[in-house]
């Protein structure tokens, strides 16, 4: 699971950057999509806090 | 737009947006029943509309200031720690990441799309109409539930994570010209198992940064050459829309202690009843 908090996370952060310079579909730069993948991206990073903070008790 | 003008809108803002009886069907209801010449796709007229929703933010960060503090340090508390607690505070933080995730994602992705199709007075009269059912049906339901079914009620710290995403989604219908962003959460709520007062302080909480965000995401069209020209009256509105939102919580967080959604459900459906009539049969045009 940490794995994949992390992938999905590394994601969202490309999907930003796409958008952000808009080479993500919808075609055109769209900075609101933009961060709400940045959103989920960071929320992606605490699931895998959580992950890790398990794994370590 | 005249300065009168703004202003009225701007009261409409501070109260519509909280009260359950949707701000944006407001917003095109209005000016078109009291026949006012606006051009609501103006850059100056949507920078107005971001300084209202901006004013009302603040006034729901403001009311709820002591809470947002609390919620925040629990919040912080339990990423550092790197697992939950049983501390309600903390539970209550991660309620509203869930329930706000539905609604950013949603907001985002389909916003434009469906104002462009429904935001005109007919849509707009049946969606308002639409709101009042939806909160009477709720009503009734949890009257069949508590006072009927003897079911007590669940403390908003009690709602699973599943629970808050399912207030979000419900609040995400808001997006719909006439739906009410806290008529929809708080009908979720009660259909949750919450009281009033604790499904209106979820809703509230939960408009918050979701209106915060959509007016700070906007800022840019505060300076469109356009928009500059009105800045007397954005200034006006901002502080007008955020007296009025804070009157307005404050009025509700009382009003929902021992009321229900009842006369906000028959205004509803009344106004939009009337107004689809005014407008089919073109009284309005």
């Amino acid at each position: 699971m940490k794995q994949l908090a992390l992938a999905l996370a590394a994601v969202f952060l490309v999907v930003a950057v796409l958008y952000w310079t808009g080479h993500f579909y919808p075609p055109g730069v769209h900075a609101k999509h933009g961060i709400v993948s940045v959103v989920l991206a960071l929320l992606c990073l605490v699931w895998f806090r959580f992950q890790s903070a398990e794994g370590a008790r | 737009m005249s300065f009168a003008q703004a202003m009225l809108l701007a009261v409409l803002q501070g109260v519509s947006e909280l009260f359950p009886i949707s701000s944006l069907g407001h917003t095109v209801l209005v000016p078109a029943l009291l026949r006012w010449d606006i051009d609501e796709g103006s850059e100056s007229f949507l920078a107005f509309v971001v300084v209202l929703h901006f004013g009302t933010a603040v006034a729901l960060i403001v009311f709820y200031r002591d809470t947002w503090l609390a919620l925040g340090r629990s919040f912080a508390r339990s990423i550092a720690r790197g697992r939950f607690s049983d501390d309600p505070q903390e539970r209550v933080a991660w309620l509203l990441v869930a329930g706000t995730i539905p609604v950013a994602i949603l907001g985002v992705l389909l916003q434009s799309a469906v104002k462009a199709l429904f935001a005109s007075p007919i849509p707009v009269s049946l969606f308002l109409a639409a709101n009042g059912a939806l909160m009477l049906f709720g009503e009734r339901l949890r009257r069949r539930e508590h006072a009927v079914a003897g079911r007590p009620y669940r403390t908003l710290a009690s709602l699973t994570p599943r629970d808050g995403a399912l207030v979000g989604l419900a609040q995400s219908l808001a997006l719909l010209p006439g739906i009410s962003r806290s008529g929809s959460a708080i009908v979720a709520g009660l259909l949750r198992g919450l009281h009033h007062d604790d499904a209106a302080r979820y809703s509230f909480l939960l408009a918050t940064p979701v209106i915060f965000a959509a007016a700070v995401l906007e800022i840019p069209t505060l300076f469109a050459p356009d928009a500059r020209a009105a800045l007397l009256q954005s200034a006006g509105g901002c502080v007008v829309a955020g007296v009025t939102a804070y009157a307005s919580v404050a009025f509700l967080t009382r009003w929902f202690r021992s009321n229900d959604l009842g006369p906000f459900a028959w205004y509803c459906l009344g106004a939009g009843i009337l107004s689809f009539i005014l407008f089919v049969t073109k009284v309005i045009a």
